[in-house]
């Protein structure tokens, strides 16, 4: 292709200015996948917290709460709008929290099995094994989501450790790409059991295992409003908070959003940076042609014409640009993500989407940038261009 | 009717903020169609200038006095805009300049096909034209060679076959072998005179040198931005001439 014979003029000129692009989209498939990751651990957990309040002792971070009284689950079913009153009991896996996860880090979860009688929307799937019944209750057994099985390499029948003591792993979780990919799910009477352990000794001293609980997942009835029976929640029981999907929303979703804005943000800068490099190159390229631009404009090319040379080479710059940093992105995502495997951290999610705008983005880009090199050579007059030294 | 007329021709060039050039004073020149002329002059007389609006890559100025005209081919394509003066350059004239000018990235047959391209003749005829041109000037083997691959008379001859392959009704040529050596600078000039003898292609060319000056049909001469002679006077010696040349039939091979 011709186009490609121009950009050959200059080999390590071109090279230097495609890399400059590679890079800036390479930083933007890569924070882009992040983005993406987040996104979709935030949409999770958004779906799971819309039809449902969550009541938790206040003061505790989500999922790792203090001791509240499973009593306490009764007085909450009493409230105006509420259907059904599913207790847990959850506490970290592990009580370091080595480094940033993304998501929740892993807990373990205690509940009654069928506790929320048919109520809970989400769906779970089983990659193997079976759920947790009733007839579990009592037995020190536990259901495994994808990321924690897959960095032991568990499989259904072994022997799982939870702070120290042995459980037979019953089922594995289908990646969820949200909080359950964490989580080890144990019947209540063994959850409780471990959360004492967890606590402080002179606190564990004056409580009861089988009387605690962390949360409560409370289902409402049809048409009543999340926002009452929150407030009617937290007046009827003392010491507790109670959060609704709007409120997931707000503190989670404002959050994330502006950790995508800033790591997307990231990436652009540094794909303007690379644009800036095309428009040199190609003002150079310009002048450096000036007396061919000006034998094709005296033997007829119109200025139309030799503006589309200059700008469909300052497109393929962006485009090859654009196509090795995507591939080098989707490496480094592809290497991370392996790398995250062990600890259980999925971190990037590189979709056919953020794939196909980088690639798209880089090409434009590069046309854009073509744009002022271009009109200034079709405005060159000829006669003076062809004399040029 | 000539081919090209122009009249009241006047141009001015702005060298600097005070510094303007007067370089043609208002001139008058015809060009008969299947002619050969020369524009010979001293430096700074204006024919380089002269061309240029002759090859409509400038306009002429538009005068206090006499209006300035332009016909080609009866046509007025004086004050015609840029576009338009533009699209009759790709379809109705051939250039040929003295640094041959040929895209250094482009093979002999893509340079030639670039003048088709901008005449906008589609792919496949364009080829076929192409290659016949290139046959014309002896080049037809050398024709997937790149410019740094080809001599100097070879580069100009691709340059030619450029400027013919749309067979326009007028090709200009400035200084056309004042890179070349007297041996190349012959070739191309009987290779000229050949697609004027035998394809009635009429040309116009600029030069510094005598002898092509004598192998062309007239000699217009000027100074100072003014036609001294239009050489009509020659036309009644110009068979004479003619058969006084060395080669009556122009070998146009090896270069």
């Amino acid at each position: 292709m011709r186009l490609l014979r121009d950009l050959g003029r200059r080999k390590l000129r071109s090279g230097l200015t495609i890399t400059g692009i590679m890079i800036g989209i390479m930083a933007l498939v890569v924070f882009g996948s992040m983005a993406n990751k987040i996104s979709t651990l935030v949409a999770g957990g958004s779906s799971y917290y819309k039809d449902k309040v969550v009541v938790s002792a206040t003061g505790g971070t989500m999922g790792t709460g203090g001791p509240m009284a499973l009593a306490n689950g009764d007085q909450v079913a009493r409230v105006d709008g509420v259907d059904v009153v599913a207790a847990d009991v959850s506490m970290l896996l592990t009580d370091s929290v080595v480094g940033v996860t993304m998501g929740t880090p892993p807990t373990i979860q205690g509940s009654i099995a069928g506790a929320d009688k048919g109520r809970e929307t989400f769906q779970i799937h089983y990659a193997s094994g079976r759920e947790l019944t009733p007839q579990d209750e009592g037995k020190d057994v536990v259901v495994l989501g994808s990321d924690l099985a897959r960095k032991d390499n568990v499989k259904v029948g072994d022997t799982y450790m939870l702070r120290g003591e042995p459980f037979q792993v019953v089922g594995i979780l289908e990646p969820t790409l949200t909080s359950p990919d964490n989580e080890a799910m144990v019947p209540m009477a063994a959850g409780q059991r471990l959360y004492l352990k967890t606590l402080p000794p002179l606190v564990a001293a004056s409580l009861k295992a089988s009387e605690l609980a962390t949360g409560f997942v409370v289902y409402l009835k049809p048409g009543a409003d999340p926002a009452t029976v929150k407030q009617g929640i937290e007046s009827a029981v003392p010491g507790v908070t109670a959060m609704t999907g709007a409120d997931f929303d707000q503190q989670i979703g404002a959050t994330t959003s502006m950790l995508n804005s800033i790591l997307v943000g990231i990436g652009l800068i540094s794909l303007v940076v690379g644009g800036l490099s095309v428009i040199n190159t190609m003002a150079m390229a310009v002048a450096e042609r000036t007396r061919e631009i000006g034998i094709k404009r005296a033997i007829g090319a119109s200025r139309w014409r030799i503006r589309r040379e200059i700008v469909a080479e300052s497109a393929l710059v962006g485009l090859v640009g654009g196509l090795l940093g995507l591939a080098l992105g989707a490496l480094i995502v592809t290497l991370g993500n392996e790398a995250g495997r062990s600890s259980a951290t999925i971190l990037f999610e590189l979709t056919p989407w953020t794939a196909a705008s980088s690639v798209g983005f880089a090409t434009i880009l590069g046309a854009l940038a073509g744009l002022v090199p271009a009109w200034h050579a079709s405005g060159l007059d000829p006669v003076s261009a062809l004399r040029y030294e | 009717m000539a081919l090209l007329e122009g009249r009241n021709l006047r141009k001015t060039y702005k060298l600097g903020r005070n510094n303007t050039v007067l370089a043609l004073k208002g001139l008058d020149v015809d060009v008969e169609a299947g002619e050969m002329v020369a524009i010979m002059g001293p430096s700074g007389s204006g024919k380089s200038t002269l061309m240029h609006i002759l090859g409509l890559l400038h306009a002429p100025d538009p005068n206090h006095g006499p209006a300035p005209a332009l016909t080609l081919g009866g046509e007025n394509v004086g004050l015609l805009s840029d576009a338009a003066r533009t699209t009759i350059r790709a379809r109705r004239m051939g250039f040929v300049f003295q640094d041959f000018n040929l895209v250094p990235t482009l093979t002999a047959l893509e340079n030639v096909l670039l003048a088709c391209e901008y005449a906008g003749v589609p792919g496949k005829a364009a080829r076929a034209a192409a290659l016949e041109t290139l046959g014309l000037v002896g080049l037809a083997e050398r024709a997937a060679h790149k410019p740094s691959e080809l001599s100097g008379g070879e580069q100009q001859r691709v340059a030619i076959a450029r400027a013919l392959v749309n067979r326009p009704e007028l090709i200009l040529a400035d200084e056309p072998t004042g890179n070349l050596d007297s041996e190349r600078s012959a070739e191309i000039l009987a290779l000229l005179r050949s697609c004027n003898r035998e394809h009635g292609q009429t040309i116009v060319l600029v030069t510094h040198d005598a002898e092509v000056g004598e192998a062309c049909d007239r000699i217009v001469r000027m100074r100072d931005g003014r036609i001294l002679d239009a050489g009509l006077a020659m036309d009644a010696q110009a068979p004479a001439r003619m058969s006084a040349q060395p080669s009556a039939a122009p070998s146009v091979a090896g270069a």
